[in-house]
């Protein structure tokens, strides 16, 4: 029998221990980067979820195909498509068991890049998830890491920031490089706190991590990269290149999103499709069963319980446009009832509910 | 986000206890959407300020 009596373990080449034992009281520390769980902040960072459908070509700005992932633009001349793409077997994603990305199309911006024109992908974080994370957000020498894979049919950088939003809120801008041509890349970006960063302990937007696709110079000027600064609303970023925004049919893709407490990126957390559709539907569900109401005195009614807790009461709607209910009400983040005022019966339509941030 | 232009918001009750409760707005695409009064709620807080912009509700039947 032998004791081993050492303080910390670290690679030969290392700046860092990978264990830090304590002294006293027989516990350590370890920096392991493989097979953990609950760590990700993200929801849907693997791109698994598209409830709402895979593809869509609408204008205007909102959550249109992948689950939490928010889409906005301005000042273009021709609306993107907003996709759940497939990886392709052979990449370095998919060997990782990525198989979906959210993926960007672009259309023909024929006026060229405008001062206002912009295009943004986003997800937006409740402010409780973060408050609760165990990241002590207000002491620069703690920490969360960011990393993703991304892609792009154009070669350029791009701009990536996260946002704060209780308090004064925060901007910090981070960079991905510039990027091969159609080659996914993997970025990593380690974040300290900021004495100047507020998370409330509530069920509100709390921060949000922003791929700046393009922006127009009404938002962009001068603006620290990697450090926490004010937020200002005419230099969001620095100011950017066009060329993807103005190559007709350019695509730009995200995968792999994870973000964590700690210095080190860990190995994606990957999640069942299951587990991560319950997640999702803190923030929206839809339901295209046809719904039957039972007969109440002269009216019809039916119950509909959410498959899980909302975030907040949600909007909700018909899946159809039907126009049979006469209203939803009773609307709490368990459940809602469908009305009709007539007891023919059945409505024969869905529901939609949406609570997103 | 842009508003509808027409048809906008109306306020609906409850059919159970008769207090309005959410308003009903058709979006661009053509959804019947109740949005309750909840201030937490985006698209109630989108309602809010088209009323602070001087707007009003078309009134619960």
């Amino acid at each position: 029998m032998s004791e081993i009596k050492v303080n910390s373990i670290k690679g030969v080449g290392a700046s860092a221990a990978a264990i830090t034992v304590n002294n006293t009281d027989g516990t350590c520390t370890a920096n392991i980067t493989n097979n953990l769980s609950n760590r990700n902040l993200i929801i849907n960072g693997a791109m698994q979820v598209a409830q709402r459908g895979t593809s869509n070509t609408a204008g205007g700005d909102g959550y249109f195909t992948v689950d939490r992932m928010y889409y906005y633009n301005a000042g273009i001349d021709n609306d993107v498509t907003k996709a759940q793409a497939d990886i392709a077997s052979g990449t370095t994603p998919y060997s990782l068991g990525f198989r979906k990305s959210f993926k960007l199309t672009n259309g023909n911006q024929s006026g060229g890049a405008a001062s206002g024109d912009e295009i943004l992908i986003r997800q937006n974080i409740e402010a409780q998830d973060i408050a609760n994370s165990g990241w002590n957000y207000t002491s620069s020498s703690s920490f969360i890491t960011l990393q993703y894979w991304i892609k792009s049919s154009v070669s350029q950088n791009f701009y990536v920031n996260l946002m704060s939003i209780d308090g004064t809120q925060q901007n910090y801008v981070t960079e991905t490089g510039t990027l091969t041509a159609d080659t996914w890349t993997k970025v990593t970006k380690t974040i300290p706190g900021n004495s100047n960063l507020q998370f409330d302990n509530n069920n509100q937007k709390g921060m949000f991590i922003q791929w700046n696709v393009f922006r127009g110079t009404s938002a962009t000027g001068t603006r620290p990269l990697n450090a926490w600064a004010a937020y200002s609303g005419s230099s969001r970023v620095p100011d950017m290149t066009s060329t993807w925004y103005t190559t007709n049919d350019a695509t730009f893709e995200i995968t792999g999103v994870q973000l964590e407490v700690g210095s080190v990126a860990t190995d994606f957390e990957h999640r069942s499709f299951g587990q991560e559709l319950l997640l999702c539907q803190r923030y929206y569900y839809q339901n295209t069963a046809h719904l039957y109401l039972c007969h109440y005195g002269s009216n019809s009614i039916n119950n509909m319980f959410h498959p899980v807790q909302m975030r907040t009461t949600p909007t909700v709607s018909e899946t159809t446009t039907s126009g049979n209910l006469t209203s939803i009400s009773q609307i709490t983040n368990l459940s809602c009832y469908y009305y009709k005022a007539s007891s023919a019966g059945a409505a024969g339509t869905g529901i939609k509910a949406e609570a997103e941030l | 986000m842009a508003y509808p232009t027409n048809p906008i918001y109306k306020l609906v009750k409850n059919p159970f206890s008769d207090k309005e409760e959410s308003v009903k707005i058709v979006d661009a695409d053509s959804n019947t959407k109740f949005v309750p009064f909840d201030e937490a709620n985006t698209d109630y807080q989108e309602y809010l300020e088209w009323v602070a912009e001087g707007n009003t509700a078309e009134a619960a039947d």
